[in-house]
């Protein structure tokens, strides 16, 4: 093994309760450029939870977050504007990031399959389209570090195998992606499997896997 | 292999236009709030003239001291408008404001500017408001022709009036849980406020408590231009001070719901 990179993400000692309910009990986390990362855990374990606190859309109690470069989260529940069509969030969004062109957006609307629900409100899309949509937000300024809760939920199987090749495509341009998921049939894409258990994340004890792959 | 396009250039779309555009846009597409301007508001009307009659009633007019007697259908029909108005907007801006409210929060994280989305959140409450405002003293003329001055003082005695109920949307909006407790308050709210100014329907409607109310100034000012001759600019901004305050107050909980939690390294 080589000298490990800089981390494109760091969490240490991450706690988190809610009331009395103690969820996170000090969890770190690190993730280098390039490594695809798994956290697996039960209903309730505090998956959700913890990505939320990296992505700081939920204060934690205590624990400390380090990011280097631009940060997509994309949350387990679509966050859409109802009112809106999928061409207005891509323009909402591109206005958030100062995008200088629409080239990504279009990319991962062709790429997810849903070209044709362009002019349609957010409100009037199907679940699976409305997740489609939920991601292309979270990867539209091609974020180095990218933050999957369930990504894929609602997906059809084709869709599901697009969006492994678009997670292939981000490992070999050196992204670090950090993806929550309960199916053990994916663990072999994985860099790295984190179990969440009680509170703290465990790596599994598995081989690094090679980077090309194919295959469910 | 793609180059990320954040790069220095001229960004494609401003966020200013940008979130003006859209606020004002999901801020009018309510259907329901839109049929009850069509159709509500003229009803309204119609229906509260008819129980008001012909009787003549005394309001008083805190800046000059001085009681007014007056048309008890004309003070009807404006306190009529109001209270549809109070309903409408605050209705339209809560539920655009709740509903978007975790959406704008991920729009914050994606870097957009919080003081510029709430800037043009409230400018475009300012539009959608004037629009309701206008719409509403336009439907006034079906039944009551108060001259251009009189109508322009209820116009904006209106318009003042929806700003502030408006805002009070855009503040229960950041606050509250569920879509009921939002509308109780706005109805009842908006219905208790409006009701107490008409001595029609409130034998003490010209007591001094009914100043510390929101729909007092605009009532003060709609009446003294349209049924007394007096313009009271500063009634008019007693409505502003209301308005203003739940924006302010509305403004800062938003910014402090839609800001970064991550702990720092």
């Amino acid at each position: 093994m080589t000298t490990r990179p800089e981390p494109a993400l760091t969490a240490r000692d991450i706690h988190k309760a809610y009331g009395r309910h103690q969820v996170l009990r000090g969890v770190d986390l690190r993730v280098d450029p390039g490594q695809l990362v798994a956290v697996v855990g039960e209903n309730g374990s505090g998956k959700s939870t913890l990505l939320k606190a990296i992505a700081g859309t939920l204060r934690v109690d205590r624990g400390e977050v380090a990011l280097s470069g631009t940060l997509g989260y994309c949350p387990q529940d679509p966050v859409l504007n109802a009112n809106l069509t999928v061409d207005q969030h891509l323009r909402y969004f591109a206005a958030a990031h100062r995008l200088t062109a629409l080239d990504r957006a279009d990319e991962l609307v062709r790429l997810l399959g849903y070209e044709k629900y362009r002019d349609t409100a957010a409100g009037d899309l199907s679940g699976g389209t409305r997740q489609k949509l939920n991601l292309t937000l979270a990867l539209l300024h091609d974020p180095d570090v990218l933050l999957l809760d369930e990504p894929y939920q609602g997906f059809d199987w084709e869709t599901y195998l697009r969006f492994w090749d678009l997670v292939d495509q981000l490992h070999e341009r050196d992204k670090a992606v950090v993806v929550i998921t309960h199916l053990v049939f994916e663990q072999e894409r994985f860099d790295v499997l984190a179990d969440l258990v009680d509170g703290r994340l465990t790596p599994r004890d598995t081989a690094v896997k090679e980077p090309s792959h194919a295959g469910a | 292999m793609p180059a990320p396009d954040t790069l220095p250039g001229t960004p494609l779309y401003g966020q200013f236009p940008t979130a003006l555009r859209f606020s004002v846009r999901e801020q009018s597409r309510n259907r329901l709030a839109a049929l009850l301007l069509l159709l509500f508001v003229p009803l309204w009307y119609l229906l509260m003239t008819a129980i008001a009659g012909d009787k003549d009633v005394d309001f008083k007019l805190y800046a000059t001291g001085e009681m007014l007697s007056v048309g008890g259908k004309h003070i009807t029909l404006i306190t009529a408008g109001l209270n549809a108005l109070t309903m409408i907007s605050g209705f339209v801006v809560f539920d655009a404001v709740r509903k978007a409210l975790a959406f704008d929060k991920r729009l914050a994280f994606a870097g957009f500017g919080q003081s510029t989305l709430v800037g043009a959140k409230m400018l475009a409450i300012g539009i959608v408001a004037s629009t309701i405002a206008l719409y509403t003293a336009l439907a006034l003329l079906l039944y009551w022709r108060p001259g251009f001055t009189g109508w322009g003082t209820i116009l904006a005695g209106f318009a003042t009036m929806t700003l502030t109920y408006g805002s009070l949307g855009l503040l229960l909006g950041v606050l509250v849980k569920n879509d009921l407790e939002g509308f109780f308050l706005i109805i009842m709210g908006g219905l208790t406020d409006t009701f107490l100014q008409n001595p029609l329907g409130n034998p003490a409607a010209n007591k001094p408590v009914l100043q510390y109310f929101p729909s007092f100034g605009p009532m003060q000012f709609s009446v003294g231009g349209s049924l007394g001759d007096t313009v009271l600019w500063r009634y008019l901004g007693f409505g502003l001070i209301w308005a203003a305050s739940f924006a302010v107050v509305g403004l800062i909980v938003f910014h402090f719901r839609t800001r970064s939690r991550r702990p720092k390294g």
